[in-house]
């Protein structure tokens, strides 16, 4: 029986008369909750870019689709995960999902390649920023292949820096081109965890802190190498379309002396 | 379920300066490829509808990026495939993906009962079973090609790699598909799939 194997044009043929019989559950309507998501978030699509430059309106427009989001969950309580995606800072995506996904709170990083700052320097589209406040990194990283490229400082513990468990470092700074790669940064978080908007040196953010969230990292099209790994607070905000990203058990307070020193 | 092109160009034209009529009557017409172009990633209906869903609505927000005079068809598909691989990876749900595929594969059809149906139906399952053991990329280009119908061109923009790659990218997933079937997977006796 084995002798016989199919060639790739027997092959093409069976999978296109399979194509033709294949069992897929029926299609949903998806074209009424799709009109009344745009519709409740009514952007016009064309002048979105535009907004994005601006704060002030990009506050408000956020404001609104969070009062929306949230009334749209109280009207429907069958409305499934993800009910809130926040497109808040460019670079990343924030929702909120209940329950969290469990995921073993220890997993690599992926920073990329460890380098000296110079190397890291010459391999990015932006200037790398090193908060004054922490001085020189212990360790640098760069990932080229992220758009723009991607820069990685890790500090390790020390007085008033704790481990955390998450990365096995002190802190975390990653720093990326988030206007290249507007959903580079996936962050799914719990209902125990704290999502707070927030200005970093007169730039919106999100401050996420309480229990771990959820982080994944998408580079490219369909090619896209996706990792995933819990995290523990973090600072994040966009200025001058660069996404800076401090990652630590630091206290708010803390985090946001780090940030000072930072664009 | 597929509008024409010049059908698609103007009611992507109307879309992008706000009409949200436009961009329903989009919805209804991909709605169903969206949704099984999901279903080929994730193999779980709810998981789909969701990345359909979301798909259609961040591709709405980012009409204002839409190259215009560019095919929806294959852009809408890039975004939904990513949505369908990002409800996938949130819900660690790769390993039961073939599993779900086949349960899927069994229940979906009132097969006849006689032994060349039943053959036919554990050929398919078979099969089934098989692509949804392949990597997202080989399964989705050959579900482009032989299930949906796409160009060559619509393909390449569909997975985001040059047009002259397309042809020996579909010949190595069906290498490897051949090679993930069981040594003794065959034509059934009528050399069709039956049914």
């Amino acid at each position: 029986m084995a002798e016989s194997r199919l060639t790739n044009t027997e092959l093409e043929r069976v999978l296109r008369e399979l194509g033709t019989r294949y069992a897929y559950p029926p299609t949903p309507n998806l074209a009424l909750a799709v009109r009344r998501r745009i519709v409740a978030r009514p952007v016009v699509p064309v002048r979105r870019v535009a907004l994005w430059r601006d704060p002030r309106r990009l506050a408000l427009a956020a404001a609104v689709v969070l009062v929306l989001t949230g009334a749209a969950a109280l009207i429907n309580p069958t409305t499934r995960d993800a009910i809130a995606h926040f497109f808040h800072v460019r670079g990343v995506i924030v929702s909120r999902v209940s329950p969290l996904p469990s995921l073993s709170p220890v997993t690599p990083l992926n920073l990329g390649r460890r380098t000296t700052m110079a190397d890291a320097q010459s391999a990015v589209s932006f200037t790398i920023g090193v908060p004054t406040g922490l001085g020189a990194p212990d360790a640098v990283y760069v990932d080229n292949e992220v758009p723009g490229g991607e820069v990685a400082l890790a500090y390790t513990p020390r007085p008033g820096i704790p481990l955390v468990k998450q990365t096995g470092l002190g802190v975390l700074i990653t720093e990326f081109r988030g206007d290249l790669i507007p959903g580079f940064l996936s962050k799914e978080v719990g209902p125990s965890t704290t999502l707070q908007e927030t200005s970093v040196n007169g730039d919106p953010g999100w401050w996420i802190a309480g229990e771990p969230h959820l982080v994944f990292v998408q580079v490219g099209g369909t090619d896209q190498q996706v990792s995933l790994r819990m995290a523990a607070n973090t600072l994040i905000w966009e200025h001058a379309g660069v996404t800076y990203r401090i990652e630590s058990s630091l206290s708010r307070t803390d985090a946001f002396r780090i940030a000072a020193g930072l664009p | 379920m597929e509008g024409r092109p010049l059908d698609d160009l103007a009611l992507v034209e109307r879309a992008r300066t706000g009409d949200v009529n436009a961009y329903e009557a989009l919805v209804q017409q991909y709605q169903q490829l969206a949704f099984r172009v999901a279903y080929q990633v994730t193999g779980d209906a709810a998981d789909a509808e969701d990345a359909a869903q979301e798909a259609f609505v961040n591709a709405y927000y980012a009409l204002g990026r839409f190259r215009p005079g560019a095919p929806f068809k294959p852009w809408l598909c890039r975004i939904v495939a990513n949505e369908a691989r990002n409800r996938r990876m949130a819900a660690h749900r790769r390993t039961a993906l073939a599993d779900r595929a086949q349960r899927a594969q069994a229940s979906g059809e009132a097969a006849p009962s006689p032994e060349a149906a039943a053959e036919a139906d554990e050929f398919r399952a078979t099969l089934v079973e098989t692509l949804g053991r392949l990597r997202d990329d080989d399964r989705l280009i050959l579900a482009y090609r032989l299930f949906f119908d796409f160009s060559e061109a619509d393909m390449a923009e569909a997975l985001r790699v040059p047009k002259g790659t397309v042809k020996s990218r579909l010949s190595r997933a069906l290498t490897r598909l051949r090679d993930a079937l069981p040594a003794d997977f065959q034509l059934s006796s009528g050399g069709t799939i039956g049914g």
